[in-house]
Order: C-alpha cells, then sequence, then structure tokens
C-alpha cells in the first residue's frame, strides 16, 4: 500500500468511515436486499460483511428487462465480465454465468418483478468483493462491492473507487442518482439552441389529457391547451416547464409546472352553439404558428373554430381570440366563477357566467382573462 | 497512406483484441463514420430520413426536428415541441409526417423561412392512456399510398393516467399482474392502416414493443418486436391484414371479440390463433431488442446484399443481415449478424440509406440500454467473405458465399456446427431455450462455382431455431469470412417435390 493512500485511510477512519453495522454475533443469518433499478443500476450499491458471517442475498428486479448478479473475487469484476461475454451464443442457457474461479457465487438471471434469493458465508478473507450483472452490456456499469472487513467501516462514498462513478455522489439510495442527474439537467444545455418565447412543448402534464400542449407565453406567462378535450385548460405564472424526468424517457412521469398556476378551466366546454351548454362535437385539427404563437384548429359539429391565445400588453393576463367564420348562429362563451380569472370580452352581452355573441360577433372576438383578486380556489 | 491506416488499426486490435467487447475484426467491407452533432443537443435520435433535396432530416426526443447539410456540415432547426418522435415520413423539401405520441402530425414550412410554421394532425384516432410505454411507430407508405403506422403495448410496469383519450376497456390487462404488458386503449399493440381518405383502421394485433416496421422491395410489411411477455425472443413478424402476432391485451380490440379478458384464454388457445414469426433472434445471441427493418434498395451501391433486410438492434454494437424465403405459401429465414463494433455504437434505432448508397443510423437508448447520435456505415467497395443467403432444402440447408469458397475449409463437416432449440409461448418474460441438441451433418456437397455448400443434416424439425457455427472456413483467395454465425429460423419444412 502507498503511504498516501494509508494516509487516507487513516484520516477517512476519522472523518468520514461510516459504521455501517454493529452486530454482536455471526450466528444469525443476516438478510441483504438487492433491487434491479430501471437504467442499469442495482439499488444497493455497497454493504459490509463480517468474514464469515451467513448472508441471505435477496435479488429482486424491479426494472422492465432481465439482469443476473454474480459476486466475484476481488479485483476480477472486468475479468469476469468478459468471460461472460466470451460465452457468445451460450451465454443465455448458462445465464450468462461463466465456468470461472473468478465467480464466487451467482444468481442466475431474475426476469422483471421476480425474485431469487442466495445464501451463503462471507469469505473469511477480508476485502472487497464485487458483484455484478454479467448480461452483454451491462456489466460496465451495473456492479456494486460487498466489502468484507471486522471493523464494519466503508470509505468515504465520494472515492470508492469501487463503485459506479455516477453513485459516488450521495448516499447509496437512489435518491443519490435523481439529486446527481438533476445538477446535470441544470447546468447542461436544453437544446442545440436557447428557446425564446413564445414556444411549446407536446408533453403529458397533470390536470390535461395525454394529448397536452404547454406553451410560453412570456418568460413569466404560461398555458396549457389541450389537443384531447380542444381547449385551454389552465395558466400560471412564475416560469414554465421542467421536462427533466419526462426526458429520460422510461417510467410513468410528467412535465412539471413551474410557477402558479392561476386560471384553471372548470366549463364543461367554453364555447355552445346553444344556450343549454351542449358540448358539441369536437374535432381537434392542429395549429399554426403565427409570429410563432400557436393558432390551434378544430371543429365543433363540423363548423372550423380557431383560437390564438396572446398575452396582454402588460404581461398579467391571456387574450384569446377566437375566429369561427363560418357560424350561422349565436355563440355562448361559457366560465365559471371559480376559475380564477376576470373575463372582458370585445363583443357580446355578459349573463350568467357567460357572453352571449350574435353570429355576426362570433365571426371574430376576443376574450381577456384576468387573475382574479384572491385567485384561484 | 492507406496501407498506413490499415497497420495502426491492426495494432490498435492487438492491443484490445484481447477484450472480447472489441475483439470484432476490422472489417474491410464496410466503415462506419460518426456525423458531428449539434452542441447542446442531446442527440437520442428518433428518426433518420432524406429529403429529395439530399439533406438528412431527424428527430430527437425532446422534440426537436433537425436538418442536416452534409457538404457544409451544419445542422439547421426544422421544428420543434414534438412528444417523444420517432418516425418521419419525408413528403417534400419542406413537409414531413411525424409520428409522436399523441397523433401524426404533418409538420410544414408554408413561408419558406426553412422553420416549420404549421403542425397539423393526420390522426389522433388512437388511445392514449399517458403510460410511458406507448411509442408510436412508423409512418411507413404502401404501394397504393395507404399509411401503417404500429402503437405499442402499455406496460405493467406503470399505469394509466387519470384523465385518457379514449374509452377504456378493463379486458385488456391482466388483473392483479405487475408484469404484463396491456391494452386499456384502443389499438394499443396494434398496427394501423391510415387509408387516403384519412381513416385509420385496425390491421394486424399482438405486437408488444414493434419499436420498427418497413416494406421490403416487394412491398411484404414487416415489423420487429422486442422479447419479454409472450415473446420468447425478439421476432421479426411478416404482417398481414388481419393477423395476431401473439402478445394478448390488444385483442379486446379485435372486432366482435366475446370472449372476455384474453389474458385468461389457455395458452394453448392463443398459440392457435397466433401467426409465427418470420424470423426468430435468438436472445443473447442474435439481437435483444431489434429495431428497424429497412431493405437494401441501393442496387449493389451498399454491397453485394441487395433486396435483403437490415435490421437495427439496440442492446449491441450491432447491425443485423435477414434473409428470406418462401417455404409453403410463407416467409421463413434466417438472421446474421451483418456488423459488429468497427466503431459501431449501441442504441441502433432507425437507419435510412442516403442517396449515396451509404446506411445513415440514429441511435438512442431513452432510459434503456443504447447510445446517442448518427453514424453512417460506407461500403468500401470491396466485396465481403460472407454467406450471401441461407436457403432450406428438404434434408438440410444451402449455403450460397459471396465469394467462391477453399474447398478443403469448406468441405470439412467440423467447420459446420449445428445446433437447434425452441422458445416456448408464454406469459412469462422471455423463454430459455429448450430442447437444445446438437444437430450432426450427415452429408456435404460443393457447388461447381464453389459457392454453394449443400449441408445434410441428420434431423429437422419444424418451430426450431437452427443455429449454425461455421469454423475456420476461407474463400479461395484465402480471405475469412466476417461472420461464423446464423441463425434459421424453420417454421414449416420444405415440401417435397413429388
Amino acid at each position: 500500500m502507498r503511504p498516501s493512500i494509508k494516509l487516507f485511510f487513516l484520516l477517512s477512519a476519522f472523518l468520514s468511515f461510516t459504521v455501517v453495522y454493529a452486530q454482536s454475533t455471526t450466528d444469525s443469518i443476516r438478510n441483504i436486499k438487492i433491487d434491479a433499478l430501471v437504467g442499469l443500476q442495482f439499488d444497493l450499491i455497497r454493504f459490509v460483511v463480517k468474514p464469515g458471517e451467513k448472508l441471505n442475498l435477496v435479488f429482486s428486479n424491479s426494472d422492465d428487462m432481465s439482469h443476473n448478479l454474480l459476486i466475484t473475487k476481488p479485483g476480477s469484476r472486468l475479468e469476469v465480465v468478459n468471460e461472460a461475454l466470451k460465452l457468445g451464443e451460450r451465454g443465455p442457457q448458462l445465464n450468462y454465468i461463466p465456468n470461472s474461479p473468478n465467480v464466487l457465487w451467482a444468481i442466475p438471471i431474475v426476469n422483471p418483478n421476480q425474485t431469487r434469493s442466495l445464501s451463503f458465508i462471507a469469505p473469511k478473507q477480508e476485502g472487497v468483493y464485487p458483484y455484478v450483472c454479467t448480461i452483454p452490456g451491462h456489466g460496465m456499469v451495473m456492479f456494486g462491492a460487498m466489502y468484507v472487513n471486522s471493523n464494519g467501516m466503508l470509505p468515504d462514498l465520494k472515492n470508492d473507487t469501487n463503485i459506479p462513478v455516477n453513485r459516488r455522489n450521495d448516499d447509496a439510495s437512489i435518491l443519490g442518482i435523481s439529486h446527481s442527474q438533476h445538477r446535470s439537467v441544470k447546468t447542461k444545455p436544453l437544446h442545440p439552441y436557447v428557446p425564446v418565447s413564445p414556444y411549446f412543448y407536446r408533453v403529458f402534464i397533470d390536470g390535461a389529457s395525454p394529448a397536452a400542449i404547454a406553451v410560453s407565453l412570456t418568460s413569466d406567462l404560461s398555458y396549457c391547451w389541450d389537443a384531447g378535450t380542444c381547449k385551454l385548460r389552465f395558466a400560471w405564472t412564475g416560469g414554465f416547464l421542467d421536462n427533466s424526468e419526462l426526458w429520460k424517457g422510461k417510467g410513468d412521469v410528467s412535465a412539471k409546472v413551474v410557477g402558479q398556476v392561476f386560471f384553471r378551466d372548470k366549463t364543461l366546454f367554453p364555447l355552445s352553439f346553444s344556450p343549454d351548454k351542449a358540448v358539441s362535437k369536437l374535432d381537434y385539427k392542429g395549429f399554426r404558428l403565427i409570429n410563432q404563437f400557436p393558432e390551434f384548429h378544430y371543429t365543433m359539429n363540423g363548423i372550423d373554430v380557431f383560437e390564438l391565445i396572446l398575452p396582454t400588453a402588460d404581461g398579467k393576463g391571456l387574450v384569446r381570440i377566437f375566429r369561427i367564420p363560418d357560424v350561422k348562429n349565436r355563440v355562448w362563451f361559457n366560465t365559471d366563477s371559480q376559475d380564477g380569472v376576470n373575463y372582458i370580452s370585445s363583443h357580446g352581452i355578459w349573463q350568467e357566467n357567460r357572453f352571449r355573441l350574435s353570429a355576426n360577433e362570433a365571426k371574430k372576438f376576443s376574450i381577456t382573462m384576468y387573475m382574479k383578486e384572491g385567485g384561484l380556489r | 497512406m492507406n496501407n498506413k491506416f490499415i497497420k495502426c488499426s491492426l495494432l490498435i486490435y492487438v492491443f484490445i483484441g484481447s477484450q472480447p467487447l472489441f475483439s470484432q475484426k476490422i472489417n474491410q467491407s464496410y466503415v462506419v463514420e460518426t456525423i458531428k452533432m449539434p452542441e447542446g443537443l442531446t442527440a437520442e435520435t428518433g428518426a433518420v430520413e432524406f429529403f429529395p433535396d439530399g439533406r438528412l432530416v431527424a428527430c430527437f426526443t425532446r422534440g426537436e426536428v433537425m436538418t442536416y447539410n452534409e457538404l457544409s456540415k451544419e445542422w439547421k432547426l426544422f421544428a420543434s415541441g414534438l412528444h417523444d418522435p420517432l418516425g418521419i415520413l419525408v413528403v417534400s423539401n419542406s413537409e414531413i409526417l411525424i409520428m409522436q405520441r399523441p397523433e401524426l402530425t404533418r409538420v410544414k414550412d408554408t413561408d419558406d423561412d426553412g422553420i416549420a410554421d404549421v403542425y397539423e394532425k393526420v390522426t389522433d384516432a388512437f388511445g392514449l392512456s399517458g403510460n410511458y410505454h406507448e411509442f408510436n411507430y412508423g409512418p411507413i407508405m404502401d404501394k397504393d399510398a395507404n399509411l401503417l403506422i404500429a402503437l405499442n403495448s402499455s406496460s405493467g410496469g406503470g399505469s394509466i393516467r387519470s384523465e385518457v383519450r379514449g374509452q377504456i376497456n378493463p379486458l385488456g390487462r391482466e388483473e392483479g399482474s405487475k408484469g404484463q404488458m396491456f391494452s386499456n386503449l384502443p389499438y394499443r399493440g396494434w398496427m394501423m392502416k391510415l387509408t387516403k381518405n384519412g381513416k385509420l383502421q385496425p390491421f394486424a394485433s399482438g405486437f408488444r414493443s414493434p419499436n420498427g416496421i418497413g416494406f421490403d422491395l416487394e412491398g411484404n410489411l414487416f415489423a420487429t418486436d422486442n422479447q419479454g411477455d409472450w415473446i420468447g425472443t425478439s421476432p421479426l413478424h411478416h404482417v398481414k391484414e388481419g393477423k395476431f402476432y401473439g402478445h394478448p391485451g390488444s385483442l379486446v380490440w379485435q372486432k366482435d371479440w366475446n370472449r372476455g379478458n384474453p389474458f385468461l384464454l389457455a395458452p394453448e388457445i392463443l398459440d392457435s390463433m397466433r401467426t409465427r414469426a418470420a424470423v426468430l433472434f435468438p436472445h443473447g445471441i442474435i439481437a435483444n431488442s431489434p429495431t428497424q427493418p429497412i431493405c437494401d434498395d441501393t442496387g449493389g451501391k451498399f454491397g453485394p446484399f441487395s433486396g435483403q433486410l437490415i435490421i437495427g438492434e439496440m442492446n449491441k454494437e450491432r447491425i443485423v443481415r435477414v434473409m428470406l424465403e418462401r417455404i409453403d405459401g410463407e416467409l421463413q429465414g434466417a438472421c446474421i449478424p451483418f456488423l459488429d463494433g468497427n466503431g459501431l455504437r449501441k442504441g441502433n434505432n432507425r437507419m435510412v440509406f442516403a442517396p449515396d448508397g451509404s446506411l445513415w443510423i440514429g441511435q438512442n437508448a431513452h432510459g434503456w440500454l443504447g447510445d446517442q447520435g448518427i453514424q453512417r456505415i460506407v461500403y468500401t467497395g470491396k466485396k465481403p467473405a460472407d454467406i450471401y443467403k441461407m436457403n432450406l432444402t428438404e434434408t438440410g440447408f444451402d449455403l450460397t458465399f459471396t465469394s467462391p469458397l477453399e474447398v478443403s475449409s469448406a468441405s470439412n463437416p467440423e467447420n459446420y456446427q449445428f445446433r437447434h432449440y425452441y422458445y416456448k409461448y408464454h406469459n412469462k418474460y422471455g423463454s430459455d431455450q429448450y430442447d437444445i441438441q446438437n444437430v450432426p451433418i450427415t452429408d456435404i456437397k460443393i457447388s461447381n462455382d464453389l459457392k454453394t455448400i449443400s449441408l445434410k443434416l441428420a434431423f429437422l424439425k419444424p418451430g426450431y431455431v437452427y443455429e449454425l457455427n461455421l469454423g475456420d472456413i476461407k474463400t479461395s483467395s484465402g480471405e475469412p469470412l466476417n461472420n461464423k454465425l446464423i441463425c434459421y429460423t424453420l417454421n414449416k419444412l420444405k415440401p417435397s417435390i413429388p
């Protein structure tokens, strides 16, 4: 051992060694649980046992692909990974477990949502015993370390070269990963360009159907228009979206609203062709960008409706410009007193939380929405 | 200069040759080049295609659609904000169809500023639950100008959102199950046909994760699928209208379905309903996550395999080649590695042939095993020493090579190690190989042109994969073969000619 490393271990003993267990007996069998997680990783990336301790390793698989788990002799993880690769077309039938003196114990392939366990006695020889998934492609990143020693100590996580690099930033839990990835998302650019408002993302977002369109009107004002229901669903101030979880692509996740929602549509549908608020047959058609602002297009009972949403001049409210060029009859614009905003219409008569517009007025009209005192309830 | 390069490569090969990860031999027929991507782009590639004017168009996980001019090496933004786009069909130099999560969308630049300003719905007449696995694939156009798209089943590892698009049918999911893929909303797990008049019709069912659809030169339609529940090993399906390809959830959306929850049907019943795959990719041997099938339509610009299918693989630094033949009226055939390593990355998700005949590959990972970026494979003009095709005979197989073979190595039966096995059709995740047996060669013949080897096998059983490992066979000019492993999916025996 080089002096510097010796010094490090000595220092670490005082400063950052973590006592992981304090068991007095080796007679009982200790359970160790390791779960395979999404993203080619074990949830537990290191643990410490006493020499000769009786162990029961329970290996579960929460990922949606198969994994195995091999415990190898100290320092021979990569060799075992390569030996497994060399099995070639015989790999699957052998569970990618090479017949090698470097493999001490092995749990064969565990499919998603299955569990297998292995009972064994920890080696008498103190050392760092790697464990690894040897399915081709997995072994370079999906591994951990079983520390066998009698003092129950582990080196500082940050300096532990026996665990994957991306797990050295935080504690051994999965939280460590998401924290570190979160940090990197913030420092990396989101796109090969700097998005400038107005711009949009089609996303999964709470409070709308899965066919939602989120639009940043200004850096401080955003809304969600839902192509699944053909209407403005909600609007917010204070920022736009955090898509970092959504873009990972795996697992049920949503884009997160950054800021405060001040409007949420609570009508059956904002436009009616009859006094009874009956919902027409809706069909989403698409949108075109007008000075980068989307103008949405859908049909109500086959009649074309266009909706362009702009920020008000002071940037504190929304102007919704509707066009229904072919409308032949009266149109009602419905609101709800609990939806968080006050309304001003360019045309029409206000009656019981609705604007009534003549066919001629409905060909083009605008609705301005301002945040109500007290906001959304 | 060339010599120097080869020497240098050989030297590198010697150093890293002991590591199997990189131990593929240098392929002198195909060169892999890496395309420089724009800074700031998370280049998880959902599709690559070419405009008629020769520009590449590609889309990426975070919703960008970008174009690339190969001469100026310039990337430009064409569209943005799309949701997980995984397919592009080029209409013109200013218009594309793009398959994203919520819909098939027509994206157009109507004011000629190079940036799209119209995003029209082409179809959204399918269910959407918000489950993370509901990827959509395609579109591709058939010879009658209909479009085909494929809809991934939903993952049992996830659920459905409180607000969905479409009418929920609870029968499309196994009660209490956690792992199995499901279809609670219309046409998840289906391939769909969009007719010229805009009607989206169910076309074929039983797909789990069909991340790749395409046609061959004759207009046969193909889809790959991914190993998992009900899919013992990843297949290539020859897709025909009205057929069921094995994953049960989607059956609830079959017209007049009246047999309740399909997950409760006996596996034997489901087995009798399904159409078997044309080709199986043995898991861990050929491919674990095959992607797009693309037909070599370059007429020789990409080498000698014109008309055959090239298929991407996510989990390995590999591209696979498929050769098919019609036996007793149905397509079946063999798969063989086409290119391993040689600088190729993992995550080979989408492919397209450039006008010059090079193969461009978009790479992706998306939370699974894979990679990022775009590469291209260029044929150097040096004919690869390889198996050109593998054909079933009444008693064995004919192997036809790209070049004449050296007789003594080619006629040695020791150099042909066959084994066979089958995969079970069941609800478990993947299947082991069953009844693994070595299959002895009982006779061997070499053709007059020294290109075709006729092998007689001790037995041939339908329903098995015949895996062949070649020994040290050389061409008559002393060249070793590029690939020594090939797997033939034997669905049907060759009928004997009376």
